[in-house]
């Protein structure tokens, strides 16, 4: 029964990291900016959505509405005024990491300064396990999670597969140059990239907001396994970051069978260390490094 | 020309000999910095923000009592709870503004500052960790609140024998503090007729809780021990009850902070902390309680009174030193504790063990969603 509770935990939070995996590993793969700070975005979606609902006792909706305005807002002003910028002068992958990263750690003190430093959660009887089966206990918020992910990731692959936008994203990846070859602006769409991808954070955030609690630092986790998904799923894959996402949740629940919990994030890194060794590439990604 | 250098020399000398004396004036009685080192960011800032209230607030009664002849302030810096950053702030507020005590908090920061702290003599003050072994770090290092020790000794008999709670699961915090209860733990169980059925550690950065609810329920314990701190602390607590765990808590005084008292699926959970009684008609005691609920609208807790305490202690330090025309260095603040065998704080007086650490008689709270209310009270 441990088992089948831990594998159910698994599935949930693996489709959280998958969804937040495909948001950092779709822009990397796009515009090639590491996007340190797409646990900003994460967080602050997570703390609009608890002032909005918690706070403001606004409906859920505009809490979600909130957060999804919030965290584009934050994703694509980023880009504008940081990122084209630095690439703009200088163009350093190195330059454009470490203001990432500077931009994490100021987000997450403005945090702290305008929603407390303390741990916060949304009351919500979603978050509440019920006994499905002796000793096993599962929450709405799985199912919730679960359907989410399948459909966010649904409707990006149509969107990248039937789109002339999403068509131009998939481009803009591969070849920057065709891209304004054809007249379209690779400027503009890594703006949409950006936006797309702050998205993609947004119902992780808001589901963890209810499931497990908020503080500021909570972005740094979110990077860490959107970074380890993208590297074994195959950089550039978004299919393979989804199931990176998948797989490191679910690892890190199993290996609760037979380790003590203070392995759990090292078993993320240990599945990490196992693919840049014997599949580089990672689950989907091309057979060399590009 | 020969009378003019001359002149001149003399008026150097003169110059310097009036600036030392006026300098040697300053170090007895003028302004004083002392030093915090708390956690001002990361997932346990909350507690800087604690600690700090109960800090400033001792630093204002001391200026206003003009206590020090001069004004006393408060450099903090940021530990963020992580030994390496308390490094770094030690180091600056010891070789930059050469302060001669400072506020010391978590077990693992206490321990990497210590040896700064008897290296260049420093008086450092522990008001917020309670691993044991911060008890033996040197005679520079001072603890004001009782150590988990105490506290893990307080809780087991009340929890064993009037809760009949036999099988306790501990999920601890892996650094000093989680790996210090969980030995406490081990020790003190068994002949109170307990038993540690479970000891899960946790990294300190962990946020998810739902498998290791699950490996809770399986051990089925009788109360659950919480040995962590911060907002993990109340993570664990709403994710285990999310999760279906219905079983008690327990802990230690770092339940003791707004975030967990106002939580409602901590309701039910006990904590051990130092016996203070908050209506004491003692004029330290009343003026503390007094002046916090005005100032902050709230009552204070155990750990806003040991920072307060830690600040008053050094008030009353400095300004024995001076009056007896004594620099206040980290040194001479050593003998005078030393000499002083009883300090008059908040919570009544206070005398502290050879190894500087205060012991003081415990209570076990419960935490009831109006404000906590005090289940019992053990000896010293």
């Amino acid at each position: 029964m441990l088992l089948l509770q831990l594998l159910i935990n698994g599935i949930q939070v693996g489709a959280l990291y998958a969804l937040i995996a495909v948001g950092f590993s779709l822009i990397f793969g796009s515009t090639r900016i590491f996007h340190f700070a797409h646990g900003s975005a994460f967080t602050i979606a997570a703390y609009v959505f608890y002032d909005l609902l918690a706070i403001a006792q606004l409906h859920w909706t505009i809490a979600v509405l909130g957060a999804a305005a919030a965290a584009i807002l934050f994703g694509v002003a980023l880009n504008r005024f940081v990122y084209i910028p630095i690439q703009k002068h200088e163009g350093s992958f190195f330059t454009v990491f470490v203001a990432s990263f500077g931009v994490g750690i100021v987000v997450q003190n403005l945090c702290g300064m305008l929603f407390g430093r303390s741990f916060v959660a949304v009351s919500t009887p979603l978050s509440r396990s019920v006994e499905l089966m002796p000793g096993l206990y599962v929450s709405p918020l799985a199912g919730i999670a679960i359907a989410i992910a399948v459909l966010f990731f649904f409707a990006l692959q149509m969107f990248l597969m039937r789109t002339h936008t999403g068509m131009a994203m998939r481009a803009l990846s591969e070849n920057p140059e065709l891209v304004r070859a054809y007249g379209l602006s690779p400027r503009r769409l890594s703006m949409t990239v950006f936006a797309l991808g702050s998205l993609l954070a947004v119902p992780a955030a808001v589901l963890s907001a209810a499931g497990s609690g908020l503080n500021p630092a909570i972005g740094h986790h979110v990077m860490l396994i959107s970074l380890a998904a993208t590297i074994v799923g195959g950089v550039g894959s978004l299919r393979g970051a989804a199931c990176a996402g998948l797989l490191l949740g679910l690892a890190e629940n199993l290996a609760l069978a037979w380790f003590e919990p203070q392995w759990s994030e090292a078993i993320t890194f240990i599945v990490l260390f196992l693919f840049i060794l014997f599949r580089p590439s990672g689950f989907f990604g091309r057979a060399t490094a590009s | 020309m020969t009378k003019l250098s001359k002149a001149f020399k003399l008026g150097v000398i003169a110059c310097a000999l009036a600036a030392s004396a006026a300098a040697s004036t300053a170090s007895y009685a003028a302004d004083v910095t002392i030093g915090a080192l708390f956690p001002l960011s990361g997932p346990n800032a909350s507690y800087g923000d604690i600690f700090g209230s109960g800090a400033n607030l001792a630093a204002e009664h001391i200026n206003a009592d003009n206590l020090l002849g001069g004004k006393l302030s408060i450099q903090y810096e940021d530990s963020q709870a992580l030994p390496q950053q308390g490094v770094i702030g030690m180091n600056k507020l010891v070789n930059v503004q050469k302060v001669p005590y400072v506020l010391s908090a978590f077990t693992g920061v206490s321990k990497a500052i210590s040896t700064i702290a008897t290296r260049t003599r420093t008086v450092a003050v522990n008001g917020g960790g309670v691993g044991p072994d911060l008890a033996e770090l040197g005679q520079y290092f001072w603890n004001i609140i009782p150590l988990a020790n105490y506290e893990v000794r307080a809780i087991i008999p009340y929890l064993v024998n009037e809760r009949k709670m036999k099988n306790f699961v501990l999920v601890y915090v892996d650094d000093p503090l989680g790996q210090a209860i969980r030995k406490e733990l081990e020790g003190a169980l068994p002949p109170a007729g307990g038993k540690l059925v479970e000891a899960l550690s946790v990294p300190a950065t962990a946020q998810q809780f739902g498998g290791i609810a699950a490996r809770v329920r399986a051990a089925n314990p009788d109360v659950i021990y919480v040995a962590s701190y911060g907002s993990q602390q109340s993570q664990i607590v709403k994710q285990f009850r999310d999760n279906g765990i219905k079983q008690p808590f327990a802990s230690y005084t770092a339940f003791s902070i707004p975030e967990i008292n106002a939580q409602p699926e901590a309701a039910g959970s006990m904590y051990t902390s130092q016996n203070i009684d908050w209506n004491s008609q003692d004029p330290v005691t009343k003026r503390f309680v007094d002046d916090y609920k005005k100032k902050y609208n709230k009552m204070p807790t155990a750990y806003i009174a040991n920072y307060y305490n830690a600040v008053r202690m050094f008030g009353l330090l400095a300004q024995q030193l001076i009056k007896k025309g004594q620099p206040v260095t980290g040194e001479n603040l050593l003998k005078q504790r030393v000499e002083t065998k009883t300090f008059d704080l908040v919570g009544g007086k206070v005398s502290f063990a050879e190894n500087g650490t205060v012991t003081m008689p415990m209570q076990i709270n419960e935490i009831d969603g109006k404000g906590g209310k005090v289940l019992s009270t053990s000896a010293k």
